[in-house]
């Protein structure tokens, strides 16, 4: 935009005067000048004119796509909350404010002779141990999940609302295809399992709004601990009960499944052990 | 597998009271949930504005809301929280983009997805587009230099001129360069 005249005010500072972007001296030379000038008042107006078809093209085009932000928050909080779980438990952070307060040649030295031993220790290990073991224990470990590992499986939710989760006629799970099973088993590292070893499970059931993703699905056990599958099967009616008949709002069912199903079974059924018919 | 939960005895074995401190939300938590609020709507619609898909556009939101969270839980800077959001959204937003690039390169998907944008077909959510000074300003808008719509799109969401340039990483004068151009070329377009 060119300035009309010199003696006029530039574009420029007419659109930082109208943004409040001024200095105060800056900012009464140019109102001085609007008051005197026709010009530049008209320049002033035809410049906050095209703000306005700029911002109005502009909500027009995208408020009808944002959805209600009730979903998106319920899901913050429960990845927050299992962010701060998982942080809590982890000695990383403690360990690393230790090395912060010694000098940093010492925790080299430290470090150098932790790796040393480390790696003698796997030598040794590789060397004497018999592999077959080894992969006992390591199935052992697997087997043993009860609730998902939560920088794996935060869980997802599709955006649908209370009245859309009652209504839908089949409150089942859907089936999840073999491709997204093999995947989730990649994810967890089980590389070979019985086929009735594991329920790949979706840990916000889509019942309850819960998303057909990779981030809502882990390998449950199905092997006879005391929190299975059968377990949760019955706490996802319960809350979708308690859901539907107003008793409990979507995103604290969603949240409250998504940051510990078992502590979540705890608190709606009144009980530190599952009811015994699932035991 | 490491970070799994422990085995399911242990876990009956957690406190009662541990519970309750799972669901209380911590003071930093509480801060983040408010931040989000406020900002959630204005954030989501500038990395819209990315030409990204409204599910990719939430996780750059929730992603920007988990580092926001990290950064106060490490005890850093309050100060200039809304611009620091906004620069962690537009960063992600653009890596996010570059990967869906260089993944769809091949087959063209993303051509067809910003040709989709640029000439949006009839829907209900663009069918109320019918002035032509409307229409005229969103082909201006297109046609723009990328700088110069974030630029316009920031001083939309309300964004001062020195969170512009920390955002974008570019001087003062520039942003004010930036804001005149393309507003005398959408005062042109809405003068046809």
């Amino acid at each position: 935009m060119m300035r009309p005249q010199e003696s006029h005010l530039s574009d420029r500072d007419l659109l930082l005067a109208a943004d409040g972007e001024l200095s105060a001296p800056e900012c009464e030379r140019v109102e001085s000048h609007l008051a005197a000038c026709w010009t530049c008042r008209t320049r002033k107006h035809e410049i906050e004119a095209a703000i306005g078809d700029f911002v109005r093209m502009d909500r027009h085009k995208l408020d009808g796509q944002i959805p209600p932000p009730e979903g998106p928050r319920a899901l913050l909080k429960a990845r927050m909350a299992q962010l701060a779980e998982t942080q809590a438990a982890s000695l990383y952070s403690r360990g690393l404010d230790w090395f912060r307060t010694i000098s940093w040649r010492l925790s080299l030295a430290m470090l150098g002779t932790v790796c040393v031993l480390a790696a003698l220790a796997y030598f040794i290990s590789q060397a004497y141990f018999i592999p077959h073991i080894r992969d006992e224990r390591q199935a052992e470990r697997i087997v043993a999940v009860s609730t998902p590992d939560p920088s794996l499986t935060p869980g997802a939710i599709v955006l649908v609302s209370r009245g859309e989760v009652c209504s839908a006629s089949v409150a089942n799970n859907k089936t999840v295809s073999v491709a997204l099973q093999r995947k989730v088993f990649g994810e967890y590292g089980i590389k070979s399992a019985a086929p009735s070893a594991y329920e790949v499970d979706y840990l916000i059931t889509p019942a309850l709004g819960g998303a057909d993703d990779i981030r809502n699905l882990w390998p449950q056990s199905n092997r006879a601990t005391v929190w299975n599958a059968q377990v949760k099967d019955v706490l996802e009616e319960r809350l979708r009960d308690l859901v539907c008949d107003g008793k409990l709002d979507l995103a604290t069912a969603q949240r409250d499944m998504a940051t510990n199903w078992i502590q979540a079974y705890k608190k709606y059924f009144h009980t530190n052990r599952p009811l015994s018919t699932f035991r | 597998m490491t970070g799994l939960p422990a085995e399911s005895n242990t876990l009956v074995a957690v406190p009662a009271t541990h519970a309750d401190q799972a669901h209380r939300l911590s003071a930093v938590e509480q801060e983040v949930v408010e931040l989000f609020d406020q900002l959630r709507d204005r954030l989501l619609r500038y990395v819209l504005g990315f030409s990204l898909a409204l599910p990719d556009s939430e996780d750059i939101i929730q992603e920007t809301f988990l580092a926001l969270f990290q950064h106060l839980r490490r005890g850093k800077s309050r100060q200039h929280l809304r611009g620091w959001l906004f620069r962690v959204a537009h960063n992600l937003a653009l890596k996010h983009r570059r990967n869906q690039r260089s993944t769809n390169h091949v087959h063209g998907a993303i051509m067809a997805a910003e040709h989709l944008i640029a000439c949006p077909a009839p829907n209900p959510e663009d069918q109320f587009v019918t002035s032509q000074t409307q229409q005229r300003v969103m082909a201006v808008m297109q046609a723009l230099p990328e700088q110069n719509r974030w630029c316009l799109y920031l001083r939309a969401e309300g964004l001062r001129y020195r969170e512009i340039a920390e955002i974008l990483d570019m001087s003062l004068g520039s942003v004010s360069v930036c804001l005149e151009r393309s507003l005398a070329q959408i005062a042109r377009a809405a003068e046809r």
